[in-house]
Parts: C-alpha cells; structure tokens; sequence
C-alpha cells in the first residue's frame, strides 16, 4: 500500500484493489514512478506503461506469488486482462486463492 | 541428403510435425497448407516473415520457400535508432545485401510485400488422416536445390549493427539433420518439442521451425509462454519431451515452481548455462540440461551437457579449423564463416571457448576475456546480475579503466569493488562499480554492444543532469533494445499484439541503488 493511504480506509474498495496491484507491478517490475501515477484505465503494455513480454513474464511470476493463481496464455484474454490496471485487478480478484 | 536435391520435409508422410492444442499435424497435412499458401503468395522476391504463432511461421517459411521466394526472418523490431520495421525499416535493413542475390533472380521492379503471411490464409490443417491434395502428385514438387537461398536471418546487433545472413536450404536441412543426431533423436521414438524461444530467431527457427522438417520430432504450436502454459504444453504431447529454452525462461520456470511432465532434455542456448542453474534444473526436473553452442552466421554448431564441463562437441558434419585467432567453422552449403570467439579445438570435434574475440580486452599488457570478468562479477554474493564494459576511449586514455555495472540490491558498489579485488588482476579492476536497476538485456538475455553504449551514455548523461528519471526517458537503453517480439507468443496470446506495439517501448529510468533486475546472467554470446 502507498504511504498517502488513509489509516482505517477500508482496503476492499476497488480503488484500493487497484493501488495494490499497481504497487505489485511497480515493485515487480523495478519502475521509477509511483504507483499512484499508474492511471488504472491506460494501457499496460504498448503505448500506456510500456511494458514488454518480459515484464509480462516477470509480472505473472509476481501475481502468482501474491496472489496464489497463474496466469496462462490461453484464448487470448491475456489482452483483455493486460488491458489496464483495472481489467487487471478484475481478473486478479476474479481468480485470487488468497 | 541427395547431392542434387534435398526435400523441404524429410519426415515420413504421416509423421507428425507440428502439435496444436486439439491437433496434430502431418508431414503430408502441412506439405498441403504450404503450398496452397505459396500459390497465394503476392508475386514478390522476398517474403518478410513476421508471423507470430509457431506454425503460420512454419508455413509462412514453407510456402515462400516453395515458391522460390526468400523468406525474411524479418522480426527484429525497433533499433537503437528507434525506427521498426516498416516497409522503409526493411529496406534499410537489406541494402547492403541486396546486389548479393537480387541480381541472381527477378528484375528490379519487384519491391517488398509487406504482408502477415499466414494471417490472411489461415491455413487448412487437418488430422494426419485428412486428405491430401498432393498425394497424387506425390512429393517431388517439395524438392527443393540445396543452394535455394531460403531464409535471411539477422543478427541482433551484439557485435554491432543489425547485418543480414543468407541461409542456403543445404544447409538448413543438413544442420537440422544433425542437430537430430547429436540429441539423439530416434524415429521410432519421435521426440515432442515444447519450444520457449521465438520462432523468429535463429535459435527458435532451427529448433523449432526446421527440424521438425528433419528431425524425428514434433513441435509444440499452442501457447508456450508463461510457466503455466509452459506446464500445459507438456501435458499435452507425448514422451519423450523435450523443452527448448534460454536462460531467462529457464530461471522463470524454476522460480514458478512448476511441476512439469516428465522431460527428456532441457535445451537451452542464447546465453551461458550457469552450473547452478543447471544442477538445480536437473535435480528439479530428472533430465540433462544442455546447451547448443551457436550464432546467428554460423546456426546451431555444437552441444554439451553443461554440468559435463565446458567442453563442446561439433555437430557431426560441422568442421572447425583454427587460423591465427579466428575460429572458422564450416558445414555442407555453409561456407567458413569465422566464429565471434576464441576457441580451444582438439581437432577432433571437441572445443573449449575462451572468450569472444570482440570481447577480448588488452591492458596493461594483459589480456582478459569480458566475458569472464562478468562471470567473476556475477559470482559474487548478492549480485544478480552484472557486466564488465570496456570504455570507448580505452586505448586512447592510458589511465582509463573498465567499468563494471552490477545489479546488486543488497550490497554496496564498495562491497563489490572489495570482492573484486580478491579475484581480479588489479589491471582489470574497475575504478568504481556502478549499480543500475537492470541490465538493458534484450528479450534472449543478451546485452547488445548499442544497449551497452547507451547504457554508458545514460549514466554519463546522469552525472552531468542528474535530472533524466522516469519512464517517459526515451534514452533509456531498456526502452531501446528490442524486447518486444521475442518472446514465443502464439496464436491467442494477445500480449503478443500490445508488446509488438511497443515497438520502441518507453524507456525506463535507472535507480541507484536499486532492487534486483533479475535479468540473467552475462556472458559470452552463444547466439
């Protein structure tokens, strides 16, 4: 969790969902910018973050430490999933086993 | 492999070549789809290759190469420079090439197509029992001259600029048939390939695109790239298995903790084998770890198992000679092409590498291999990666030094420097250690000599502003290697889509100190 997260905030709002996994994927992936300043419905990959297929290997390595699920290419929902952080967290709440 | 001609498949005609989630597909079925796809062919001298799934880059090489065309192995994606591979990047990157082989075939009207082959021919693959349309004919029409220019392979730049390679069919076929010998391929025991390296590289063309065609094997087609995927392929071909990896992927295996169907072999090439990493893969997995020892000019020339020590053993129709310091390997329709590194031979199909030779480095007398100064830099504990780079000015500034970049999260750059100490020649000692947040390692773990400049530049730029952080940094030497394509995506991965969108992906900024890049280990480039 970020620093600016109000103490007693409950943590299963969707936004705090979403800065969580921003932080995962800031820590996952070595980035310089907070995970604040991810915007939760740009792109993840391509022209929004950024990011290549080997962060997206490094960051399925990370989901599924965290969160207890692995993530597999099959029938091309990887886009979808990948498509922001929003979709992202979505998927991550949808299959979490802890 | 007759003198006067060699076939595009040399497998039986209900050996299965390729396997799809759901599917097999044949010898004969994939004959069939190939040609059906070359007559579609757009009528062009080159064939630009930049399919994504494994088997429509199967095809795509296939039927170009049935109809006579050259079939680019076009994926580099963004350079240094930043430009992709538009119809402009292509031709800039085949320009000095051209007069090699254009002069020898069609007149100069014909230009370069552009086109996805495959993607607008979705090819009809059936079950090894579906009909084929060729069989009447039989199968001479897939016979193909030996010195046919097949494929234009380029390297990916760690000895300099991007250059293209002509590839014969002789010799693609040839080394195909031996790397199916010197692994021990038995066709009465097919060997079921599950392939992490991109079809587009010379590695994962050889491994997974031609020697199907010649080797008693078969290569996995459906998703091959997260471990999950990885475990799934496995589950679903027969033994004996065999997975061909890199470096990179290996390590992302291992830290998934995945258990795997039983394996054969593990194969891996485009950047040494730690032992560590070996031992701890076959303890994990109950098979052999080997490597292949190749590059781009050259393919695939030699094995070992890596934990049997550094020697390497030539494919069986591969001749190495020495003269002077190059190393000339040569192969039936492969002329001698002098190898990047220094060699040991015994004259007997056996070598030891001793360096490369760009990257042998001469101070103070001395010389000293880059390659294993990184070796002894990422031996050290805490350092997770790291690489020795000679400054551009070494030969011109007599107290000049290597410099030496660690990713190491956990120790200082004194730290590493005093390690050093103990097990470097004080010639070779660099004036200070410089702690990065990565390695700009490319998507087959290699450091590219542009990634490896800009990476210098950075940090001096940094020293001089100390203003350039964050990703929206277009110079950062991560955002200008070309990690986007390489990476084994097939059909329905539709990463595959946003990272070959990325094709110049922004760069990132450098932190010091910094948390573990885990990218992998430096060394000689082995592809």
């Amino acid at each position: 969790m970020s620093i600016d997260t109000p103490i007693g905030t409950p943590i299963d709002t969707e936004a705090a969902r979403e800065r969580e996994v921003a932080q995962l994927i800031v820590e996952a992936l070595h980035l310089e910018q907070t995970a604040d300043a991810i915007d939760p419905d740009a792109p993840l990959f391509g022209e929004g973050l950024g990011l290549d297929s080997i962060d997206a290997l490094e960051l399925a390595l990370a989901i599924s430490q965290a969160y207890g699920f692995e993530l597999k290419s099959d029938a091309g929902r990887n886009r979808q999933i990948f498509a922001s952080l929003r979709s992202l967290t979505a998927h991550i709440e949808a299959n979490r086993t802890r | 492999m007759s003198s006067g001609s060699v076939p595009l498949i040399g497998r039986p005609a209900d050996a299965v070549l390729f396997r799809l989630p759901g599917g097999a597909v044949s010898a004969d079925a994939f004959a069939a789809a190939a040609r059906a796809l070359a007559e579609a062919l757009p009528d062009v001298i080159e064939v630009p290759n930049r399919c994504r799934g494994r088997l429509n880059f199967a095809l795509g090489f296939a039927a170009s190469v049935l109809r006579g065309r050259l079939s680019l192995l076009a994926s580099e994606p963004a350079r240094a420079e930043g430009w992709a591979l538009t119809d402009e990047g292509v031709a800039r990157i085949l320009s000095p090439l051209r007069p090699l082989w254009r002069g020898e075939r069609e007149g100069p009207t014909a230009q370069p197509w552009e086109g996805e082959v495959g993607a607008t021919a979705p090819p009809a693959l059936g079950s090894p029992t579906a009909p084929n349309p060729l069989r009447p004919q039989g199968r001479r029409g897939l016979m193909l001259p030996p010195t046919f220019p097949a494929a234009l392979v380029f390297t990916s730049g760690s000895t300099g600029d991007p250059v293209g390679h002509v590839k014969l069919f002789g010799a693609l076929a040839a080394r195909s048939e031996d790397a199916g010998a010197a692994f021990g391929f038995d066709p009465a025991r097919p060997a079921s390939i599950v392939a992490m390296a991109p079809p587009q590289h010379m590695y994962g063309f050889e491994t997974s695109v031609l020697l199907p065609l010649h080797a008693a094997c078969s290569v996995w087609c459906g998703p091959c790239f997260y471990p999950g995927d990885v475990r799934a392929a496995l589950a679903a071909v027969p033994a004996p298995r065999v997975l061909v990896t890199t470096p990179f992927q290996l390590r992302a295996l291992l830290a998934a903790g995945a258990e795997l169907a039983p394996l054969e072999a593990i194969i891996s090439a485009t950047a040494p084998m730690h032992d560590d990493m070996a031992a701890e893969a076959e303890a994990r997995f109950g098979c052999p770890v080997l490597e292949i020892f190749g590059a781009t000019e050259v393919g695939s020339i030699a094995h070992r198992r890596t934990l049997d020590g550094p020697d390497w053993t030539l494919y069986p129709r591969v001749r190495l000679r020495a003269e002077g310091d190059a190393a000339l390997v040569s192969g039936p329709y492969a002329a001698e092409t002098a190898l990047g590194d220094l060699v040991e031979s015994d004259g007997a199909g056996r070598f030891r590498l001793l360096g490369r030779r760009t990257d042998v480095v001469k101070l103070g007398g001395r010389r000293a291999s880059l390659a294993g100064l990184s070796r002894i830099l990422t031996g050290i504990e805490g350092v997770v990666d790291g690489a020795f780079v000679v400054p551009e000015d070494l030969e011109r500034r007599p107290t000049a030094r290597l410099l030496a970049f660690a990713v190491a999260p956990e120790r200082s750059a004194a730290e590493i420097l005093e390690a050093l100490r103990g097990r470097v020649d004080p010639v070779f000692l660099p004036r200070r250690v410089i702690q990065v947040d990565a390695l700009p390692r490319n998507a087959l773990g290699k450091l590219t000599e542009q990634a490896v400049k800009r990476l210098v530049m950075d940090i001096a730029g940094r020293q001089a502003t100390d203003i350039r952080r964050g990703r929206a940094c277009p110079g950062h030497p991560r955002g200008a290697v070309p990690l986007a394509d390489a990476d084994g995506h097939e059909p329905g991965d539709g990463l595959a889509e946003y990272a070959v969108a990325a094709e110049v992906p922004p760069g990132r900024g450098l932190a010091e100190p910094s948390r573990a890049g885990g990218r992998d280990k430096p060394g000689q480039d082995e592809k």
